[in-house]
C-alpha cells in the first residue's frame, strides 16, 4: 500500500512535466507570428518586438522550453499581455470564486445524492425513488450550461427572485450566498442525478450480500443495517467518480461563470482566450488541471483506504 | 418455409466459413440485444431520427434555416413558424433541424477519430507491455488525461481558430486516452490467447497480428465507450459555440443559438427553451441507448 501511495505520488511529477510541455507547445499551434496574434491588428512592430522579447519569443524552442519551465518552477506564471498584472495574481483573485462555486455544488450535490440513492435503495418503489430516477435522468439530459441558462430564464426573467450576475461581494455573506444559490444549483444537479443512482445501484448490491444477511440474522435494527453497515461499502464508487468530477466541475465552472459573470478562474481563462491574452490562458489552464491531478490523486489514494480489499502490486 | 431456413443456415455456414472480424458481428448482436432491453429502442429510435433529419435537414426544414424576416421575429410557436423565430426571423424549427446535422457531423467525427488514434496507440502500447513505448504511449496518454477536458479542447479552438474541422480535432484530441486505456488493457488480456501465440508461432509480423488478430477482439467496451462519447461531444460542441469558440455563425448550431438566446432572454424564451429540449432529447436518447447497449453487452446485467 505504501509502495503505491510513493509510486502514485512520484507519477505526479512526470505528469505534470508533460501537460507543462504541452501548454508550451500550444503557442507553436497558433498561426502566424504568436506575438502579433497576440497584440491584435493594431500592433505597431515596436510593441512586437518588446513583447517578443519580454516572452522570449526570438529563442529557439528548447531556450524558451527553458524560461517557461523554470519560471513556472519558480512561480512566475508570467504577465498578462492586456493589463501587465502578473498572471499568479489574477489567479489568486479569481480563484476562490471557483473554489467556493465547485465545493458549495460538490459538496451539497455529494450529500443529497448519496442520501438520495441510499433512501430509494432501502425502499425501492416509493416515491423517493420514482424521484431519484427523473432526477438522474433530468441531470443527464440538460448539461450544465444549459442548465443555468433555463435557471437564469426562470428565477431572473419570469420571475425575478434571484441575482443573476456577479459574485455578491459587495453584499456581505447574505449577498454572496444568494448569488451563489443559481450557480451551484445549475452545476450540482447533474450530480445529485448521476450520484443518486451510482449509489443506489452499489446499495442495492451491498444489500443483497452476505454479510448484509447475517447482519440481519443477528436482528440489529434495520437502520443501523442500512446506513452503517451498507453505506459505508456503497459509496466507494462515489469517492472516485467525486474525484474525476473535479474535471467535469472545472468545465462546467467555465460555462457557468461565464453565464452568471462570476469573476471566476473560467471566467478568467474564456475572458483571456477572447483577448488572445496567452500567458493568462496558459497560467489559468495550469492551475485548473494542477488541481485536477491532485483530486485524482486524492481519490485514487483514498479509494485504499477505504476499501481494503485491493489489493496493489 | 424450408427455403428460408436452409438459407439461414447456408447464412450461417457462410459467416462461419468466412474471415469476416468478429465484432461486426457482435456489432449486429449487440444492436438486437439493445432493442430487447427497455429503454434501448426508444434510445435507438430517438437517435436514428437525429440520424435521419441530420442526413435529410434539406428536405424536411420549413424553410432555409439562415433566411431572415425582420418584420416576424421574436415570434412565439405558431402555425406559420412551428416554433417560432429568432433575432432575425430566422425559423427556429429549421435551425434546430440543421443544427442536428452539425451536432451529429461534429461528434461522429470526434468520436471516430479520437477511437481510432486511441485505440491504435492502445493496442500498440499493450501488445509491447513493458518496453519503452509501452511506457511513452501511457505517459502520453496520463498526460492528456490530466486536463479538464472541455478546458483542454477550448484552449486548443483559442489557439487554432474557431471551426467545424478545428472543433472535430481539439475535441478528438481530449478524449483519445480514454479508448486508449481501453484498448491497452484488453490487449493485455487478449495477447496472452492461444489464437495470438498461434499467430506469433506462425511468424506473423506483429502489425498484422495486432490489426488482424487483436484490434477486432477488443472492440467490444469500446464500442459501448462510442455511444456515451457521442453524447458528450454533442454537448461539448455546442458549449465551445455558445462561448463562441466552435462552429462560426450564421451556421445553424444549438449552442449558437443558445448564445443568440442568451442575449435575448429578455426578449424571448423561446430561443433559448427549443435548442435546450433538442440538447435534452438528444441526451436523453444517448444514454438510454448506451445503457442499453451496456445491459446487452454485460452477462451478469443480462441475467437480471
Amino acid at each position: 500500500m505504501l509502495k503505491y501511495i510513493i509510486k502514485r505520488v512520484l507519477w505526479v511529477i512526470p505528469t505534470l512535466l508533460g501537460v507543462l510541455i504541452i501548454l508550451f507547445s500550444l503557442t507553436y499551434l497558433m498561426p502566424g507570428d504568436p506575438a502579433s496574434a497576440m497584440l491584435g491588428p493594431r500592433a505597431t512592430p515596436e510593441l512586437v518586438e518588446e513583447l517578443n522579447n519580454r516572452l522570449h519569443l526570438n529563442e529557439n524552442m528548447p531556450t524558451r522550453l527553458g524560461y517557461y519551465l523554470l519560471g513556472v518552477v519558480k512561480g512566475d506564471l508570467g504577465t498578462s499581455v492586456w493589463s501587465g498584472h502578473s498572471v499568479s495574481s489574477l489567479i489568486s483573485s479569481s480563484l476562490p470564486h471557483t473554489a467556493l462555486l465547485a465545493v458549495s455544488s460538490l459538496g451539497v450535490a455529494a450529500v443529497i445524492g448519496v442520501f438520495l440513492g441510499a433512501f430509494s435503495a432501502i425502499r425501492q418503489n416509493s416515491p423517493i425513488s420514482r424521484f431519484v430516477t427523473i432526477v438522474s435522468l433530468l441531470g443527464v439530459a440538460v448539461p450544465d450550461f444549459v442548465a443555468a441558462l433555463l435557471l437564469v430564464l426562470l428565477f431572473c426573467v419570469k420571475f425575478p427572485i434571484l441575482p443573476s450576475i456577479g459574485a455578491g461581494t459587495d453584499g456581505g455573506i447574505l449577498g454572496i450566498a444568494t448569488h451563489l444559490i443559481l450557480p451551484a444549483t445549475a452545476l450540482g444537479i447533474g450530480w445529485v442525478g448521476y450520484l443518486s443512482r451510482l449509489t443506489r445501484e452499489s446499495m442495492v448490491d451491498v444489500l443483497d450480500s452476505d454479510y448484509i444477511r447475517t447482519a440481519k440474522a443477528f436482528a440489529l435494527p434495520q437502520r443501523s443495517i442500512a446506513y452503517v453497515y451498507a453505506l459505508k461499502n456503497a459509496i466507494i464508487p462515489t469517492i472516485t467518480v467525486i474525484g474525476l468530477g473535479v474535471g467535469k466541475l472545472l468545465g462546467g465552472a467555465v460555462f457557468v461563470e461565464i453565464i452568471f459573470n462570476r469573476p471566476g478562474l473560467g471566467k478568467m481563462i474564456v475572458d483571456a482566450v477572447y483577448a488572445r491574452d496567452f500567458p493568462v490562458v496558459q497560467g489559468g489552464i495550469l492551475v485548473a488541471t494542477i488541481l485536477f491531478v491532485l483530486a485524482n490523486l486524492l481519490a485514487d489514494i483514498s479509494y485504499g483506504f477505504v476499501n481494503p480489499q485491493i489489493q496493489y502490486d | 418455409m424450408n427455403t428460408t431456413s436452409s438459407k439461414r443456415i447456408s447464412d450461417q455456414m457462410n459467416r462461419q466459413m468466412s474471415l469476416t472480424p468478429r465484432w461486426t458481428e457482435t456489432l449486429i448482436m449487440a444492436f438486437q440485444s439493445v432493442a430487447k432491453v427497455k429503454g434501448g429502442l426508444i434510445g435507438a429510435i430517438f437517435i436514428s431520427v437525429m440520424l435521419l433529419s441530420a442526413i435529410c435537414a434539406q428536405w424536411i426544414s420549413p424553410y432555409d434555416p439562415n433566411a431572415q424576416n425582420i418584420i416576424q421575429r421574436f415570434t412565439g410557436p405558431g402555425t406559420a413558424h412551428l416554433l417560432g423565430t429568432d433575432y432575425l426571423g430566422r425559423d427556429i424549427l429549421s435551425r434546430i433541424i440543421y443544427g442536428c446535422r452539425i451536432a451529429v457531423l461534429v461528434a461522429f467525427g470526434a468520436v471516430s477519430l479520437s477511437s481510432i488514434i486511441g485505440v491504435f496507440l492502445g493496442v500498440m502500447a499493450g501488445y509491447n507491455e513493458g518496453k519503452k513505448f509501452d511506457y511513452f504511449i501511457i505517459w502520453l496518454f496520463d498526460i492528456v488525461r490530466s486536463f479538464p477536458q472541455i478546458i483542454l479542447a477550448l484552449a486548443i479552438v483559442a489557439v487554432m481558430g474557431p471551426s467545424l474541422v478545428n472543433v472535430v480535432v481539439a475535441l478528438a484530441f481530449t478524449a483519445f486516452p480514454f479508448y486508449g486505456r481501453i484498448a491497452r488493457a484488453q490487449t493485455l488480456s487478449v495477447k496472452e490467447a492461444d489464437y495470438v501465440k498461434a499467430a506469433e508461432a506462425m511468424g506473423q509480423k506483429p502489425l498484422t497480428i495486432i490489426l488482424r488478430h487483436i484490434t477486432p477482439n477488443i472492440m467490444a467496451p469500446v464500442i459501448v465507450c462510442l455511444g456515451m462519447d457521442m453524447a458528450t461531444m454533442i454537448i461539448w460542441e455546442s458549449g465551445l459555440s455558445f462561448l463562441g469558440l466552435g462552429v462560426r455563425p450564421p451556421t445553424a448550431s444549438w449552442g449558437i443559438m443558445l448564445r443568440n438566446g442568451y442575449k435575448y432572454i429578455q426578449v424571448s424564451p423561446w430561443m433559448i427553451l427549443w435548442p435546450a429540449v433538442a440538447i435534452a432529447l438528444s441526451m436523453i436518447a444517448f444514454s438510454l441507448f448506451s445503457e442499453g447497449l451496456r445491459v446487452a453487452l454485460d452477462p451478469k446485467e443480462r441475467e437480471r
